[in-house]
């Protein structure tokens, strides 16, 4: 965004440190906290009805270990979102802040009620045996967790369907009236939501069969009741979120299913997208068949069954968010603002009056090209930093300077003059004026042919 | 009063239904006592987490078991301050995000990647305090394992504040910003200094506090360790709390004085200098009633909490006083950023309402040409030069039919055009009648 300070990440560039924290947050949050807690409450639940203390010891020992990554890692990498969509894009953060304020303030309360019966249900559960009326009304911190857990997901969904659906929610663009009651109810919240909420259990289920895996190593019992158990749990939330998934491919925008393939590979394997169908089906299988493995023969089964299984499950997820980030683009805000953080219309503006006219933290000296053009390669620098390092580094993932690599200033000029083009349809357009982009083009191939 | 640099506010209105004047007064005291809780439990978790590794270190070198008890007593607090300060760190953090966001963004970016630190730093500092405390009995006869393991939690929290201050400070004097300011220019400047000093020494002083509270209610303990353990803690809780209390008002002049000056006179004339007196005549208090019994292992419970009421009310008060010099200093500057914003928005509107130009390609133009450029062809393609993909009159050279045109859009085949880069993609989604029109128009071009 043009009038915030410049935040450079060599090699990696903004999108993959995002997407490490985000992914690391999506992994726990989804298996250690909201299925987590669910499955968890459904183990005590059986252990209490068939008072097996072997059972109850085995769903505290799960708890330890998900109570440790979900405090230490899912709560702080979900506030690490904001930290890094704060630096990386201002403009889209402090938006969606502004729309989704009280359902955020809403979340935190919830959140803190999460945290409070997380702590008292994890430090408390050894001092109250099963047998006891006191483990009844322990289970119930238990229950109102789980509760807690679902409805910051619940909140958090809102936001990212927003996103790709916003929906009719700005009643005018200037001045700017926002219609907070659509923001939330956006089409894709519900679909979403029931998407997200199975597969967080079937997540957290698989998470828990390994887990039993290690804790059971010397009581083959408990092993097959655990295994059983949590197995049991994933069957019956795949045809679920397989239904909720459906449901929610349809909200999807028409020019974003397009993109669907790319989103699964890449643009250079996307002529043959019956490869995107296989890598799917190929990491379901993964899953599956681990699965399978240790449910048929829970006390035979190596571990290395338990570990496919994860590595497909963890690789499904991992595919379903890149693709939802993928087809987004090129917007952040769908419609409304591009992925680098220019508001759709404010285009007209940019290319009539520059781009870093506006770019308080550019030196004054370089927001225009000078009279006899010895400043244009700065210009275009700054134009890069701000407009494109968004998904491009310099040399590092997704390098700029491979994807101009032989071309001449003029072939750069025109290719930047239609970037929002068939051949490239998640990239935005230029934002700025003739002379910027001249610029910009100076400066690519400058840097092109300094690695000649 | 203006400022070079600034960001334009983001367009959009704050969320107050059009209420600004019973809901802004309502997200200023969120935003302060949901910061005071935040404090506290931060206060608490530097402190006791620091006293922990402390005792547990002497314990082990005079081999005496109620030294390790207090230790491993603090633990339980560490663990609570730990996940509850984030917690309450989310609501400020909200708040502020909300409220100012083009001075806490722009700062949070001149910090960066440091920024980051708050994130993964912290992670790191759990995971390690987790350790700590869980293998407290499994290590107990590997003591200094034990301890370089709780020491690595300590020095990790105790860097976070560094990256927290360094921001504030930051979003707090946007005219200090320059083109090239970063992390650590922020960070080694006095005014940052003397905060970061004056809130290490609060933090001690409320952990001091803690443990007075915490050691009396252990001291009736059945147990004998424990009661034992109380005493001990209570002891350390009121050096902890007199001698920081007593430096800090100190440290206290030295940071305000740092900030620049039209800020310190706004805060003045805004009256909130009686909020110091007020703190200061409490704290002074508070020191008689501690430093009167300080050798007295019996000193009542009411009297601890009586301290412990009346600094309460300290807290609150710089932390109201905290408030009233940050929007001394960022006042002027969220106004600019608001009227920069409106006028960003109102040329925005002329220049998108403003009549159109004409279009690139006229409408006379071949059919050909026109889907062409509809279909961002011409992105990589020009008539007669070569550009990322060869000229449309070389193809022409080739004398492709129609058919064979429409295969290679959606197929391409790079190897019989070895001298460009990259490989033309795959374009299934171009409509094929279009392509054929697109094939005649080239054709034609021989």
């Amino acid at each position: 965004m043009f009038d915030f300070p410049i935040f450079d990440m060599p090699m990696f560039g903004h999108r993959f440190i995002f997407a490490f924290d985000a992914i690391v947050h999506v992994f726990i949050s989804h298996g250690a906290a909201v299925g987590g807690s669910i499955v968890l409450v459904l183990a005590q639940r059986l252990a209490i009805k068939n008072n097996d203390q072997k059972f109850d010891d085995l769903a505290y020992k799960v708890l330890f270990t998900l109570f440790i990554l979900a405090t230490a890692v899912g709560a702080l990498t979900g506030i690490g979102i904001w930290i890094h969509a704060n630096i990386i894009n201002p403009a889209a953060i402090g938006a969606l802040l502004r729309v989704f304020f009280w359902k955020w303030f809403v979340e935190w309360i919830v959140f803190n009620v999460e945290m409070v019966f997380l702590l008292m249900w994890f430090l408390s559960w050894k001092n109250r045996p099963l047998g006891t009326p006191a483990k009844q009304s322990h289970y119930r911190l238990g229950v109102a967790y789980a509760v807690a857990s679902w409805l910051t997901m619940a909140i958090i969904t809102a936001i990212l369907g927003f996103m790709m659906t916003p929906g009719n929610w700005l009643r005018s663009d200037f001045p700017a009236r926002p219609d907070y009651i659509a923001a939330l109810m956006n089409p894709s919240w519900i679909p979403s939501l029931g998407f997200r909420t199975f597969f967080a259990v079937a997540w957290a289920s698989a998470i828990c069969m390994l887990l039993t895996w290690f804790f059971t190593r010397n009581d083959e019992e408990t092993r097959v009741k655990g295994i059983r158990f949590f197995g049991k749990i994933l069957a019956a939330c795949v045809p679920l979120f397989l239904l909720f998934g459906y449901w929610y491919y349809l909200q999807f925008p028409a020019q974003a299913k397009e993109l669907f393939v790319i989103g699964a590979i890449t643009r250079r394997l996307a002529g043959n997208p019956q490869l995107a169908t296989y890598l799917t089906l190929g990491l379901a299988a993964l899953g599956l068949l681990g699965a399978l493995t240790l449910y048929a023969n829970p006390k035979r089964a190596p571990l290395v069954a338990a570990v496919i299984m994860l590595v497909g499950t963890s690789g499904l997820i991992g595919e379903f968010e890149r693709v939802r980030e993928f087809v987004r683009k090129p917007y952040i805000i769908y419609s409304y603002m591009y992925a680098n953080g220019v508001r759709v219309i404010d285009m007209p503006l940019l290319e009539r009056d520059g781009y870093l006219k506006y770019a308080q933290f550019v030196p004054p000296e370089f927001r225009q090209v000078s009279a006899n053009g010895d400043n244009k390669l700065k210009v275009g620098e700054y134009i890069y930093k701000m407009e494109c390092r968004y998904c491009h580094t310099v040399n590092g993932i997704n390098a700029i300077t491979a994807r101009v690599k032989g071309w001449n200033e003029e072939t750069i000029d025109n290719r930047i003059g239609s970037l929002h083009a068939t051949v490239t349809p998640f990239m935005p357009p230029f934002a700025g004026n003739v002379a910027e982009r001249q610029a910009l083009s100076a400066y690519l191939y400058d840097l092109s042919s300094q690695q000649r | 009063m203006h400022f070079n640099m600034l960001p334009n506010d983001i367009p959009l209105p704050i969320p107050t239904w059009g209420m600004d004047s019973v809901l802004m007064p309502v997200f200023l005291i969120l935003l302060v006592v949901s910061f005071v809780v935040h404090m506290v439990f931060i206060n608490v978790l530097l402190g006791a987490s620091l006293a922990s590794v402390y005792f547990n270190r002497k314990g082990a070198m005079e081999k005496n078991p109620v030294f390790d008890r207090v230790a491993y007593l603090l633990t339980t607090p560490v663990t609570i301050s730990e996940n509850m300060g984030a917690l309450w760190g989310v609501a400020p953090l909200l708040l502020v995000s909300v409220l100012f966001t083009p001075l806490f963004y722009a700062a949070a970016i001149m910090n960066s990647p440091q920024w980051l630190h708050i994130i993964y730093g912290n992670v790191a500092a759990f995971l390690f305090s987790y350790l700590y405390k869980f293998t407290w009995h499994k290590l107990e006869n590997r003591k200094p394992l034990h301890i370089m393991i709780g020491s690595a939690s300590v020095i990790l929290f105790f860097t976070l504040p560094l990256v927290f201050m360094s921001t504030v400070q930051l979003y707090w004097t946007p005219t200090t910003w320059t083109y090239n300011t970063h992390f650590w220019d922020a960070l080694l400047r006095p005014d940052t200094f003397f905060r970061l000093v004056h809130f290490f020494l609060a933090a001690f002083a409320v952990t001091g506090l803690f443990m007075m509270l915490y050691g009396k209610h252990k001291q009736k303990s059945a147990d004998a360790t424990d009661a034992e353990a109380g005493t001990i803690l209570l002891r350390t809780g009121k050096s902890w709390f007199a001698l920081p209390t007593v430096l800090n008002l100190f440290a206290g002049p030295l940071a305000l004085f740092q900030e620049p000056s039209y800020g310190i006179e706004a805060f003045f004339s805004a009256g909130y200098h009686w909020l110091i007196v007020l703190s200061v005549v409490i704290a002074l208090i508070c020191l008689y009633l501690v430093i009167r019994d300080f050798l007295n292992d019996h000193v009542s419970s009411g009297r601890v909490w009586t301290v412990a009421g009346l600094m309460a009310v300290t807290i609150l008060s710089m932390a109201t006083l905290r408030h009233g010099m940050r929007m001394s200093l960022i006042g002027p500057a969220l106004a600019q950023a608001k009227a920069q914003s409106e006028q960003f928005q109102k040329d925005s509107y002329e220049a998108r309402t403003a009549p159109k130009p004409a279009p690139a390609i006229a409408a006379d133009a071949p059919v050909g040409k026109q889907l062409a450029e509809k279909n961002g062809c011409l992105a990589c393609h020009a008539e007669d030069k070569r550009l990322v993909g060869p000229a449309y009159k070389e193809v022409a050279a080739r004398g492709y039919t129609a058919d064979k045109i429409v295969a290679l859009v959606k197929q391409p085949v790079p190897a019989d055009w070895p001298d460009y880069q990259p490989p033309m993609p795959p374009m299934p989604q171009v409509p094929e009648a279009d392509v054929r029109q697109i094939a005649d128009w080239i054709n034609g071009l021989k």
